[in-house]
This record gives C-alpha cells, structure tokens and sequence, in this order.
C-alpha cells in the first residue's frame, strides 16, 4: 500500500474519532450512537495501521488494487449505517404519531370538558 | 345494547363532512339508532376543522397530519377508551351510505364474524364498481391476499368495514399507517379471526379527489403486494 494511502487514512481514521469525541463531549450524539462512529474510525485506523495484514487479505479476496478493498470496506460499513438509520427513524416515526395521537385525543376531550 | 362507534377519517373534506355527519344523525333519527361519530380531521388545510366545530360534530383535530392509517387508528384507540363495542369505518367523502351499517354490523353483534368488509364485489347489489384500472388492481391485490392468507377476500381496498370489541383494541395497538385496508385485512386473517364479505352500494365521490392519485396506482400495487408477501412471512398473536 503506498505510504500516501497510508497517511490518508489514518487522518480520516482519526478526524472521525476526534469528531465523534467532539459531539459526545457536547452531548450531541448518544453514547450508544457515538459506538457505531467509534468502530468505523477503529476499523480505518486498523487498516492504516496494519497495511500488510489487509493487503493479504484484499489479494485473497481478489482485489487487485489495495485502495479498492479499503473503499469497499468503507462502502459496506455506510450501508449498514444508512440501514441502521432506517431502522431507527421508523421507530421515532411510530413514537411520533403515537404522541401525536395521544396529544390530539387529549386535546379534543379538554374542549369538550370546558364546553 | 351494543355502543357503535362511525370514525370518519377526513382530510380536506369542507364539501362533504357536513353532509356525511347530517345523513348519519338523520338515519339515526328515522330509525331509532344511536350510531356515535367521531371525526379525524387529519390536519386539513380547508375548513374541514371550523365546519365540524360550528355544527358540534364530535371531532378531533390532530395536532399533525398523519395519514390515513395514523388518522384511521386514533378513532380506533377513541373506541378504545370510550369502550365502545362495535367501531365502523366510514368515509367522510360521501362514498359511504349509512343504510348499509345496519348490514355490516350485523355478523358481529351475532357472534359470526369479528370483522365485516363492505364489498363492491359481493352480492347483486347494483352499484358504482370503481375505475376499470382500479378494478383490475383490487383484482390483483385480492389475487396475493389468497395467496398469502389463503382466504379469498373480493374487496380488498374497501373502507367501508365495521370490527368487533377485540379488534378495536388489536387495531388501536398496532395498525399500518400506509395501504391499512388490504394489510389490516391480511393481518386479521392471518391472526384466524372470521371475516365476512357484506355486499354494499357505494357511490362516486362527491367532491374532492381520492387519496390514491393516478401516478401513484403502479407504486401502490408494488408496495401492497410487498406488504402482503411481509405479513405473510412474519408472526403474528392475538392481542387478547
């Protein structure tokens, strides 16, 4: 792997956990979120740091170039974070219009109470 | 005596809520019944709120539009405090005659059925039958739910339907927010309630357009077909 694709990830690798730390010290990200960021960080920064050992494994894998492998990493971990985003915005979504049922339902009975 | 509850989902209906509220209380006068209405504006911009409240229609304005499904199941949870017996789905756009609840609540106040669907396609009675392309797609929505349920059910985008006490409290639980005819039917059928098919006239809407708009119908089927594969393959239990 050239030393320049070395360097870029471990810069990314790093500005992904400094990010991360950043908002969780804001408190804009929960804890149980900023874990999710923390492993894609870890895994880039794994792959920065042992050049060889993912290189071995991209060539069994049958890919020609290195940066390839890495991308396609990087490509897998997005699609099971959109995936997991999905799943947790349906689940804000049945909360929301349970809320908002509830208030309704609420509302109309206190109007008919002061009626 | 049983408590019936009408939800009346409505979204952008100033010309016709009147008119619906006006034929149920008339049929309730004429034929000593106490049907009970509960409107859902679901967050209509016309005057669909002020209407209702100017002519002491029961009705609750929800705070944001939900949708058809969300709108449909907060009348299910209203039936659900207020502990009514029977609750009967009912269109606020005048497709719905009220002549017809009598029939379709009937099998569950004896006993034989937990849901009715009122049906275009059951019985001779003469009536509006929808669009040929719209026909064609209930056809083949009906064709998945039997395969699916294994029941044949001819009507399958109906909203005209009535459910007993146990499905009031299933469907104020957990209810679809898109698509809730045909997956509601299949889920009720796949829980092994009985359903009963009541032939019933509907007419043409009287003003106002249908939620199902005509560039949508492809993505419509796409979405319920798939939606009917999903319940197929997943588990379901009775609430109670």
């Amino acid at each position: 792997m050239s030393i320049n694709l070395t360097i870029a990830l471990l810069v990314v690798a790093l500005f992904i956990i400094l990010l991360t730390t950043y908002f969780l010290k804001k408190g804009r990200i929960p804890e149980k979120y900023s874990l999710l960021w923390y492993c894609f960080g870890l895994i880039i920064l794994l792959v920065g740091i042992f050049p060889d050992f993912f290189g071995n494994i991209s060539e069994k894998f049958g890919f020609e170039v290195m940066s390839n492998f890495v991308i396609g990493i990087i490509v897998g971990i997005l699609i099971l974070l959109t995936m997991a985003l999905t799943i947790i915005i349906a689940g804000q979504k049945k909360k929301t219009t349970l809320l908002i049922q509830e208030v309704s339902i609420l509302r109309s009975e206190i109007k008919n109470e002061k009626k | 005596m049983k408590k019936v509850l009408l939800i009346i989902p409505a979204y952008n209906e100033e010309e016709n809520i009147l008119t619906t509220y006006l034929s149920i209380v008339n049929y309730n006068k004429q034929y000593k019944t106490k049907y009970d209405v509960i409107v859902i504006n679901d967050g209509s911009k016309d005057r669909t709120s002020e209407i209702c409240h100017e002519n002491n229609i029961p009705v609750i304005d929800l705070v944001h539009n939900l949708g058809i499904g969300g709108a449909v199941q907060t009348g299910y949870k209203y039936a659900y405090y207020h502990d009514y017996d029977i609750a009967v789905q009912f269109d606020g756009d005048g497709q719905h005659d009220v002549r017809y609840v009598k029939n379709i609540i009937n099998p569950i106040l004896e006993g034989k059925a937990d849901m009715t669907i009122g049906s275009r396609f059951v019985g001779d009675i003469e009536t509006f039958r929808s669009t040929f392309a719209r026909r064609i797609g209930i056809s083949i929505i009906s064709i998945c739910m039997q395969m699916t349920t294994g029941y044949k059910i001819y009507d399958t985008t109906s909203g005209f339907r009535a459910c007993s006490k146990e499905l009031i409290y299933d469907f104020s639980l957990s209810y679809p927010n898109e698509y809730p005819e045909p997956i509601t039917t299949a889920e009720v059928l796949k829980k092994k309630y009985k359903i009963e098919e009541i032939p019933v006239e509907m007419k043409e809407r009287e003003a106002g357009t249908s939620s199902i708009k005509t560039w949508r119908k492809a993505y419509y089927m796409i979405n319920v077909c798939l939606a009917l594969i999903a319940v197929k393959i997943r588990r379901y239990k009775r609430c109670r």
